[in-house]
């Protein structure tokens, strides 16, 4: 209980460093929020009003309460890109991140995983070989290449998918409309589990072998329990809590990284908004989007240690000593 | 010489190739004769990657694709047969600014000679395959101000030692220039974007280090982060580096770039050039009373400027546009490529009959609140949907009758006074009238309110009287200026008052989000002009859908577009 709230407090910490880094950090980076709003037909007395219709004429420590209390009330104030509430534009923008990146997610990890235990199992054999070279090109493409050419083959060429979007124009109605959108994700989806499971499978495949090669997985061998039983139950469950981890803690970056996916099918999602708001120094839009990332970090974080405890009886026998 | 024919022939080709609008070379533009819009519904489809752009366009997805700005992706279309493609000069100038606060860039014959060594020709001619302009004056050459007479000093290396030379200035045992009172010459950095981000603009900025160092003046070009060299620039801290300008037809531009009063930290004033006969005569132009006398004050700046040298001004990019085969009614001018309002007024499929309308938009709407808007993606949309007093003509870039059927600029006691009489018969798009009230309430909102986008237009406005009957609107200005014509007549959007009156907060006004209140059972929403189509739908990032207007001025006129 006290580790746990030791963690908690932790993550607060950090969070609060987050916050007021977010602050000071893109007002001491050079740029001007005001820049992508202006042209040279606004006289200096003009750019004094922007300035001023947007706080930026205000001492920097009033700024930051206001900006503390944007953030902590989840209102976030309104995007200078937009004018609309920054909560508005990350409401309209989420569940497209989440309908992509989720299922690529699962999916790039579960064929990650299953082609990385069997190449384990299978070493030295083709199968083995065949998914080395496969994650090692899966994992090192550049992603706009594998996106351009999925988009030229099958939305260019054989036309099975749109080309941008994440809807028809016009949009279908009723139930149509869900068969369109899974429609338009398809390909989006499927570039990122083919650039996904590929580090997935590297890294389960070189965990299991380890695992494999260890007294315990060779003892229980020795006992005659059945070799399914040995590979799942004993050396995959040791290498689980590490493989759950990774996956968790990358959910962050897999958001942040969304942005060239994003560019190439023309989706609407997180990962976009964010690169837009710090390039034209919309503070709170940028702050509000750090922040959300940095909760999901934080989130992740937490998550993960409450899942390696769930998972490795050992860490749970050491708390429960504790 | 390779690049050169095939740059013509590529030109050739593509004038030739385009649908020429039916009285495409009239001397003049006559609105009367139009009548539309043709079609029903109109898409502006958010596709960003350029790649996707293309494919979308090939496949015939879309119907109009702007801004193709990479060579090969010109050829890759004009191969493809499925678009015709359009190209027409803009007013983008691009520029290598000095920082003339100090040594060695005080020097005005220094940079003259710059100026000379620098190869635009050969330049554009290898870096865009010739879909580019080399450009050596102040103001872009479409401008209808443009000054033709200005001195051009003889291009080339030898020519600017020569002028050099002729000075007083010699060349140390390294070959480094020496000014004629011994000081030697420091290290010029000229700043400019790293490739990733403008590839071209680095290397003009390595090209014009490279003619600097030949006629020996030590430089480099130093890519930095864009932002970071934007405020580098904002407080003077630099000696030279590239610039990019959109600018407009009007040269009182002139004004911000380079009279010495907009040299404050963050001002356009970023040479610094700082000399009291240019600010006397850039005064006289800004304050200009009339055109007759605005034109002569843009020659004397232009003259000026091209001895002053502050920015060299190096070229000009061209507006590539791809238009589908297969409509009729396209418009298009020797400035005007056929992505434009009279084209989407007119356009009819060749077959007959009625489809929408795709037109790409490269970026996500960031906003359709028009008193908030920078953007210029968002403006292809607010376009649409709002009109303005007077417009500009296609042909000649002059002034041109709109909503307001006539106008005059008169000098009063106070200033300027500007009369402007609209046509008869005006609705907005939700059918209520548009009268000279509907103008005059939105120029007293944006006044009161200090809306920054609309400041300097009405800043000066002194007073408005309105005569309903006669449909005029007479404005009096503070002070007298022949540009308050354009800035009120073609820079302040008319609102409608009935909507207007009912915003609480102007800078969080999402009119797209907000049902039009007046009207029972309607689906329109607040976003309501008089431009030739209605907003109806925006899914962000996706696409805006927008219907014909069916009180648009130019419709069910019973004339034909011929």
């Amino acid at each position: 209980m006290t580790a746990a709230l030791k963690r908690l407090g932790g993550s607060l910490i950090v969070l609060a460093v987050v916050l007021a880094l977010n602050f000071f950090l893109f007002r001491v980076m050079p740029g001007d929020p005001l820049t992508s709003i202006v042209d040279p037909r606004f006289s200096p007395e003009a750019k004094a009003q922007l300035a001023s219709q947007w706080g930026l004429d205000k001492p920097l420590s009033e700024q930051f309460v206001v900006y503390i209390r944007e953030m902590l009330s989840f209102r976030f104030g309104l995007s200078m890109m937009t004018g609309a509430p920054v909560w508005d534009e990350l409401k309209k923008r989420v569940p497209n991140t989440v309908a992509l990146l989720l299922p690529a997610l699962v999916l790039s990890a579960s064929l990650g995983l299953w082609l990385g235990v069997k190449a384990a199992l299978n070493r030295g054999s083709a199968i083995e070989r065949v998914v080395l070279l496969t994650g090692a090109v899966s994992f090192s493409f550049p992603s706009f290449f594998v996106q351009i050419l999925l988009l030229m083959c099958f939305a260019y060429f054989w036309r099975l998918f749109p080309l941008s979007g994440t809807t028809s124009i016009p949009p279908p109605s009723g139930g149509m409309a869900v068969l369109d959108y899974i429609w338009h994700l398809a390909l989006p989806l499927c570039s990122l589990v083919i650039m996904g499971f590929g580090g997935f499978a590297l890294y389960i495949r070189n965990m299991m072998v380890k695992a494999l090669g260890e007294d315990y997985v060779l003892m229980a061998r020795a006992r005659g329990l059945p070799f399914r039983r040995v590979v799942w139950n004993h050396a995959f469950r040791s290498i689980l809590p590490p493989v759950l981890t990774i996956l968790l803690l990358s959910l962050p970056g897999v958001v942040s990284g969304a942005v060239v996916t994003e560019t190439v099918f023309s989706m609407n999602g997180v990962g976009r908004f964010l690169l837009e708001a710090t390039n034209s120094h919309d503070y709170p839009a940028a702050g509000a989007a750090f922040f959300s990332l940095a909760l999901l970090t934080v989130g992740c974080n937490l998550l993960a240690d409450a899942v390696y405890i769930l998972v490795d009886p050992r860490v749970r026998r050491e708390g429960s000593r504790e | 010489m390779r690049n050169t024919g095939r740059f013509l022939c590529l030109i050739s080709f593509l004038l030739a190739s385009v649908t020429l609008a039916s009285g495409a070379g009239a001397a003049s533009f006559d609105i009367s004769r139009y009548n539309g819009p043709k079609m029903k519904d109109l898409y502006y489809v958010i596709i960003r990657d350029m790649d996707a752009q293309l494919l979308a366009m090939s496949s015939g997805r879309l119907d109009v694709l702007s801004d193709i700005y990479r060579p090969a992706d010109v050829e890759r279309l004009s191969k493809s047969g499925v678009a015709d493609l359009s190209l027409a000069a803009t007013f983008h100038g691009m520029f290598i600014t000095f920082n003339t606060r100090k040594f060695p860039w005080d020097q005005t014959i220094l940079r003259q000679a710059a100026s000379q060594a620098a190869e635009r020709r050969r330049w554009t001619r290898d870096l865009f395959s010739g879909y580019c302009e080399p450009m050596s004056s102040f103001l872009p050459i479409i401008s209808p101000f443009y000054e033709s007479g200005v001195t051009h000093f003889p291009p080339g290396v030898e020519a600017a030692r020569r002028r050099l030379a002729d000075a007083g200035w010699t060349w140390n045992s390294a070959g480094w220039l020496v000014a004629p009172d011994g000081r030697e010459l420091p290290a010029t950095k000229i700043l400019c974007p790293p490739s990733s981000i403008a590839a071209t603009t680095t290397e003009i900025a390595t090209l014009m280090a490279e003619a600097l160092v030949s006629i020996g003046i030590p430089a480099q070009a130093e890519p930095i982060d864009f932002q970071t060299m934007l405020a580098r620039v904002d407080v003077r801290d630099f000696d030279a580096c590239t610039n990019a300008w959109l600018m407009s037809r009007d040269p009182d531009v002139l004004y911000s770039f380079y009279h010495s009063s907009m040299d404050v930290e963050g001002g356009y004033n970023m040479s610094g050039i700082a000399d009291p006969e240019l600010d006397r005569v850039l005064h006289q132009l800004r304050y200009a009373p009339d055109e007759a006398a605005a034109r002569e004050y843009s020659s004397r700046a232009q003259k000026m400027l091209a001895e002053l040298m502050p920015v060299i001004p190096i070229y000009s990019r061209y507006s590539i546009s791809a238009m589908k085969k297969g409509w009729d009614g396209v418009f298009l001018t020797d400035r005007s490529t056929a992505d434009n309002l009279l084209t989407l007024i007119s356009m009819t499929p060749a077959e007959g009959g009625e489809r929408p309308i795709y037109w790409n938009i490269p970026e996500e709407i960031r906003t359709l609140n028009p008193l908030v808007s920078s953007i210029a993606y968002d403006w292809t949309v607010l376009g649409t949907i709002y009109d303005t007093l007077i417009s500009v003509d296609p042909y000649t870039f002059e002034d041109m009758p709109w909503l307001a059927e006539s106008w005059s600029i008169t000098t009063g006691e106070s200033g300027s006074v500007l009369t402007f009489t609209l046509r008869e018969g005006l609705k907005w798009q939700d059918g209520y009238p548009l009268t000279v009230e509907d103008i005059a309430y939105s120029i007293q909102f944006i006044k009161d309110n200090n809306v920054p986008r609309f400041y300097d237009s009405v800043k000066d406005v002194a007073s408005i009287e309105t005569d309903l009957k006669n449909r005029t609107l007479r404005i009096e200005m503070a002070n007298t200026s022949y540009w308050h014509l354009h800035n009120i007549g073609g820079g302040v959007l008319p609102l409608p008052k009935h909507i207007l009156e009912n915003v609480k907060d102007w800078r969080a006004w999402q009119p797209t989000n907000t049902p039009h209140k007046a009207l029972d059972g309607t689906t329109l929403t607040e976003l309501i002009g008089t431009g030739p189509f209605t907003f109806r739908e925006s899914r962000t990032g996706e696409y805006v859908h927008m219907t014909r207007n069916e009180h648009y001025m130019l419709r069910n006129k019973g004339a034909r577009s011929e």
